[in-house]
């Protein structure tokens, strides 16, 4: 099966260009392999990650208004590839767009149009995960497979932002998604079900309780190796920044080594592509993920 | 309609077993009614609160496949999957005294600690009561709706692991007394508040606003309290609130945030902070995950001048 053409505005997000660099690689590689064009928006701001609205609720509404006009302009469904921007930039398309004709959403484009921008509503934010699965679909997906990613067992870490922070045209159960699930499947991958995985991962606590944080991400991660995973995956970066990057940190506050590995889903669809591993940048993660290549033979 | 509800079942001082109850009923039967007909022709032991049976006395929450909610204002149909199977736990976050009654002794202790009544001294009343616009009143009418039933604390992952946070419960009503023309403790609240075990603890997993039953949504509560913090002069400054004004600085600055700068900015601004980073600094660098090269947003400026027009605005309201 061909998928038709398929192209996109891209919002790769702040980490995906800073700590995580090797996501915005990785998304790069596997969009080229499925034949996926993006159209990355340059001139996007950060979305606040969902602290701008305790500043203000018209900043938060205002500077992300103005990133999906900037897709508008492009005539193209924004794509995502963040939980919390995802939760965040929904969020505001699903209320802006409930807005149609009101004063508020008439103040919002009266601010926009100091740079030259319009919001009208006339396009979807949409995560990677969620395209995946609908426009390039499962079938699709598992004809493309080259490296089965047989025997390997993972976790998913969906982000809260991704699941539950739009209360309207959500894709997923909050409470019991399956996205991750059909995906590990398709690509030959055994999904483990662990508590956790709908749960927070404690980023949001990080810059000012960081034991609190590390407790939070502890649970998780010991929940996951408890249950039989060989790592998580997830489709939020600042889940990746908690839970790989502060791994040392939260094996010294529970006095247990851990090393779990955290791979991006980009990451997870690039092996199973059969993409390399220096390629997907699996050497640049703060936990090894050694375990992972040698549970594939790599 | 042919079901089976599996109940977690605990004794006082006992493991938990699950046990199955098969009935028949009508598929708008309660979850709340299907108990009571276990109760009265099954299983005289099994214990559960209850009250009203309306969804207005909060009595009836429970886990329902997993997830809080009022037993009472759950239907059968909902809740019920194929093979007609329904999961029921007690709440989470609070121990089990027997079965599905859970201690919620702290619960309550953290509802007192935001201190939740319109202050004492605004309601000394000498002539006659106090009269609310229908405005002043709508102010505190979501959070108001509040039935003290406990689904967003069973839920709270930072209360699930930090056992000082209050909870979303008791930062819902705090919103509300503060938000009351009649309450003249602003700034006691607002110093009491400004703490991590109070407005700064929530880690915005949203699964209060996810299972609330009156649609008070405490998160979002939780956030006008913040936002009360953040505009409010006096307010004490913290590491969380800089983290909020370094975020927007960035933003103006270069459009997008500088993870490195970002750190240090924030954390990092007093020797303590700053030695809490290195081991992280040298792990990042060392695996090249640094972010070392910043450069603004194409059309960085558009961004900043948005930035401020807005800050002009809400500092002008």
């Amino acid at each position: 099966m061909i998928a038709p053409p398929l192209k996109y505005a891209y919002y790769p997000g702040c980490v995906a260009r800073g700590a995580c660099r090797e996501l915005y690689t990785s998304t790069a590689l596997i969009t080229a392999a499925l034949g996926i064009e993006l159209v990355e928006l340059k001139s996007a701001s950060c979305c606040g990650a969902g602290t701008l609205k305790e500043d203000s609720q018209r900043l938060q509404d205002a500077v992300n208004a103005r990133n999906i006009a900037l897709a508008e302009e492009q005539g193209l469904t924004m794509l995502t590839q963040c939980s919390t921007c995802q939760g965040v930039l929904g969020a505001v398309n699903d209320k802006l767009r409930a807005e149609r004709g009101s004063a508020y959403r008439d103040e919002i484009n009266a601010l926009l149009a100091r740079g030259g921008h319009h919001y009208d509503g006339s396009v979807d934010v949409r995560h990677l995960l969620w395209i995946l699965l609908a426009d390039v679909g499962l079938d699709n997906l598992r004809a493309r497979v080259r490296r089965p990613l047989t025997g390997l067992r993972c976790g998913s870490f969906y982000g809260c932002y991704l699941l539950r922070a739009q209360a309207h045209r959500r894709v997923d159960d909050a409470f019991n998604p399956q996205s991750l699930e059909k995906l590990f499947e398709a690509l030959g991958a055994t999904p483990v079900y662990f508590e956790g995985r709908t749960k927070c991962c404690g980023f949001p606590l990080s810059s000012y309780d960081a034991p609190t944080s590390f407790s939070m991400a502890a649970v998780r991660l010991q929940d996951a190796i408890d249950c039989g995973a060989d790592c998580l995956v997830t489709p939020c970066p600042l889940c990746h920044l908690n839970l790989d990057a502060r791994q040392p940190e939260v094996e010294r506050q529970v006095g247990r080594k851990l090393g779990l590995p955290v791979l991006h889903l980009s990451q997870l669809v690039g092996l199973a592509l059969g993409l390399s591993p220096e390629q997907l940048g699996l050497g640049r993660h703060i936990v090894s993920t050694r375990p992972v290549l040698e549970r594939l033979g790599l | 309609m042919e079901i089976t509800i599996r109940i977690r079942r605990q004794a006082e001082s006992g493991s938990p077993d699950y046990k199955s109850y098969a009935l028949d009923v009508d598929p708008g039967t309660t979850v709340l009614d299907a108990l009571m007909r276990i109760k009265g022709e099954i299983d005289g032991t099994l214990a559960f609160r209850k009250n009203c049976r309306n969804a207005i006395c909060g009595s009836c929450a429970m886990r329902i496949n997993g997830r809080s909610a009022l037993a009472c204002a759950s239907r059968i149909r909902d809740v019920a999957d194929a093979r007609g199977e329904i999961l029921i736990q007690p709440m989470g976050n609070m121990p089990v005294i027997k079965d599905l009654v859970v201690d919620m002794t702290s619960f309550w202790k953290h509802l007192d600690q935001v201190d939740p009544y319109v202050s004492t001294a605004a309601r000394r009343t000498p002539e006659k009561e106090f009269l609310q616009t229908p405005e002043q009143r709508a102010a505190v009418e979501q959070a108001g709706n509040c039935i003290l039933c406990g689904a967003c604390y069973s839920e709270c992952n930072s209360r699930e692991v930090n056992p000082n946070f209050v909870g979303p419960h008791a930062l819902a009503k705090a919103q509300r007394v503060m938000a009351d023309n009649r309450d003249d403790q602003t700034a006691q609240r607002h110093a009491l508040y400004n703490q991590p075990e109070f407005a700064w603890g929530c880690t915005r997993c949203f699964y209060c606003n996810e299972v609330c039953p009156m649609g008070v949504q405490p998160l979002d509560q939780i956030q006008k309290i913040r936002h009360e913090l953040l505009t409010d002069k006096a307010t004490e400054p913290n590491t969380a609130m800089r983290h909020r004004r370094v975020m927007v600085r960035q933003i103006k600055e270069s459009g997008w945030l500088d993870e490195a700068r970002f750190a240090l900015q924030v954390v990092g601004r007093d020797f303590k902070g700053l030695w809490s980073l290195v081991p992280l600094g040298v792990r990042m660098a060392a695996k090249g995950k640094m972010p070392l090269r910043h450069r603004p947003i194409e059309n960085c400026a558009q961004v900043r001048d948005l930035v401020e027009a807005i800050q002009k605005e809400d500092t002008k309201s």
